[in-house]
């Protein structure tokens, strides 16, 4: 669907564990369309810093009496994020959605092998969880198994982590959570604990969100174990809908693609890392 | 008691007999007549059709597209774009479609607006912009050509023009020899005398002065040492820049004598009447079209409500109307 400019209001700010924490708006009907992995653009302030708005992936969605309700899982990076932080219920924010090409977009679909039952991974790094709930759902719906892999510097960085393990063991899969202190799940980092799963062909694709070096880890590894798998990236973003090309993303043909547009879900052998 | 309140009418200015007028919003710079003063500025409306689905195209003065070359441009290595305070830093380097492909594929899809479509060209060498402006020339739904002359972000080409007054003389000239349209030539605020660059402009044959352009910067973060940009420099415009934007506009229009087109973080009517009032002629709305797509149509409406409240006919009543201090 084309994005439409509306005003979310906001219902909720929920705390997680310092810097995260949930941002729940209601807006249009519109938004029951929105797809895991695409994005929304909220303006964070009606002041000058940030002058732009903010990129947030859609961390779940559900209908409300006439239109939905989204939520947006946010780490408290900067003037904007910490603007969003301190909103009020009942506060209407300019949003701009929904925003790129979702989870499912670049290749055929997982399920379209019915003879392949083999399990999904889905892997998160610290807030890249965002747009992988909504993923989770969503393969939950059409009976699609899934790990989910979670992987932080410390336990804050695994904001959720109750809901994304409830998630995957209702699809009969289960929660790996990772820490580098150890402070909680296993200690070590996330695709350590991936990797001898991947080599043994336990699962038929990756989905994945995270930082540019996790996301690289992870194309390594699908490529090594011809495991293929799609990533969303978080590059800085200026409009969102392709217009200023600020969010550039160096494909392997060597043209930039667009973040916002034709993400932010690539897969992963098309982006070169 | 009245039984019957007498109709009102919105039009009516209370204690007024006459119908109020709509303010006329038409503008002429030069040869060049738009229907309000209100542009997109290059590379912050992309090709037009971008914004077809968010924003009102047809209520727009004009559309600046994003400047063309004459092949296709890849564009700069990301990071391109941060974000210092009340601003926006960019290195995009004019990634472009090229002109044929603006010509085949995207012009027929903006004649539909009665906006104009004034065409922003930019190349790497001399002749390039002559080549580009012969090739526009005939189509007649470009209603003006701009020239790029001053774009911080590539490394040739482009900005060695708009800093040297000789150049772009001879530059203009080219162009002015193979294209009726009238030419707008948009003027570097980092080079060390905008009027120079702006009389050199008008002495080639240009018909209209654009200013200005993205002020040259830099920003680091301070975590990792690196230039938050990939090209370490960039351009900053938005709110931050308007300041500067103000103060070359009143100096080319007050001593060059050709119509300018305001640019440099216009966002509210306020900053349009600013921009009027110091010699502009219209304006360009750049990077806060990122923030709010609807801002240019937006101003357009603000624009005609606020001419009404101040009992001004025509927009062009105001252009150049700053009052100055006394001196003392």
């Amino acid at each position: 669907m084309q994005p439409i400019d509306t005003r979310g209001r906001v219902v909720a700010v929920n705390a997680h564990p310092l810097p995260y924490f949930s941002l729940v708006l209601d807006g249009p009907e519109e938004w029951r369309a929105i797809l895991p992995g695409q994005f929304v653009m909220v303006e964070t302030t009606d002041g000058l810093e940030p002058y732009l708005r903010r990129a947030f992936s859609v961390h779940d969605l559900s209908k409300t009496d006439r239109g939905a309700r989204i939520e947006l899982l946010v780490k408290i990076v900067g003037p904007g994020t910490r603007a969003l932080a301190g909103k009020r219920p009942g506060e209407q924010l300019p949003v701009l959605g929904p925003l790129g090409q979702p989870f499912g977009s670049t290749a055929p679909d997982p399920d379209s092998d019915p003879s392949d039952t083999r399990p999904v991974a889905l892997v998160a790094g610290g807030v890249g969880s965002a747009p992988l709930l909504l993923l989770g759902r969503r393969l939950l719906a059409k009976g699609t198994r899934f790990d989910f892999y979670y992987g932080g510097r410390s336990s804050p960085d695994l904001a959720r982590r109750e809901a994304f393990a409830s998630l995957a063991q209702a699809s009969g899969g289960r929660l790996i959570a990772t820490t580098e202190d150890g402070s909680a799940g296993e200690h070590g980092v996330v695709t350590t604990a991936l990797a001898a799963h991947l080599a043994a062909g336990v699962y038929r694709k990756i989905f994945a969100c995270g930082p540019m070096g996790l996301l690289k880890k992870l194309a390594e590894m699908s490529a090594e174990h011809a495991v293929p798998g799609e990533a969303a990236l978080e590059t800085p973003m200026g409009c969102g809908f392709g217009a200023c090309l600020g969010c550039a993303v160096e494909l392997v043909t060597g043209r930039f693609a667009l973040c916002c547009k034709d993400g932010p879900v690539f897969a992963f052998d098309a982006v070169k890392w | 008691m009245v039984s019957s309140p007498a109709p009102v009418d919105p039009l009516r200015v209370p204690g007024s007999t006459a119908a109020l007028r709509q303010p006329d919003l038409t503008v002429r710079l030069g040869p060049l007549q738009l229907p309000n003063p209100i542009l997109t500025a290059s590379g912050c409306f992309g090709y037009g059709l971008e914004f077809a689905h968010l924003a009102a195209l047809d209520r727009l003065g004009g559309i600046v597209t994003k400047g063309l070359s004459l092949a296709p441009l890849k564009g700069n290595p990301p990071p391109r774009i941060s974000e210092p305070r009340g601003g926006m830093l960019n290195s995009i380097g004019l990634q472009n479609i090229g002109i044929e492909k603006f010509l085949a594929d995207v012009l027929p899809g903006l004649e539909r607006f009665p906006a104009k479509v004034v065409v922003n060209l930019f190349g790497y060498e001399f002749d390039d912009y002559a080549r580009l402006a012969e090739r526009v020339d005939v189509f007649p739904g470009v209603a003006a050509v701009e020239l790029n002359v001053s774009c911080p972000n590539v490394k040739k080409g482009g900005i060695e023009f708009g800093h040297d007054p000789i150049l772009l003389e001879r530059l203009v000239r080219s162009v002015r020899a193979v294209t009726t349209k009238p030419i707008a030539v948009k003027l570097s605020p980092n080079a060390t005398s905008p009027v120079a660059i702006a009389e050199a402009a008008k002495a080639g044959g240009a018909d209209i002065l654009s200013a200005i352009n993205t002020v040259l910067g830099m920003a680091i973060d301070p975590w990792t040492r690196r230039p938050r940009l990939h090209t370490t420099r960039g351009g900053l415009s938005g709110p931050a820049v308007k300041p500067i934007a103000v103060r070359i506009v009143y100096d080319i229009a007050t001593k060059v004598g050709l119509p300018v087109i305001g640019i440099g973080g216009v966002e509210s009517v306020d900053d349009v009447i600013e921009f009027l009032l110091a010699g502009a002629s219209a304006v360009q709305v750049g990077t806060a079209l990122f923030r709010n797509p609807r801002t240019a149509e937006q101003l357009v409406d603000g624009l005609a409500v606020r001419l009404t409240e101040m009992k001004v006919d025509r927009v062009s009543d105001l252009v150049g109307g700053v009052l100055l201090w006394e001196e003392r």
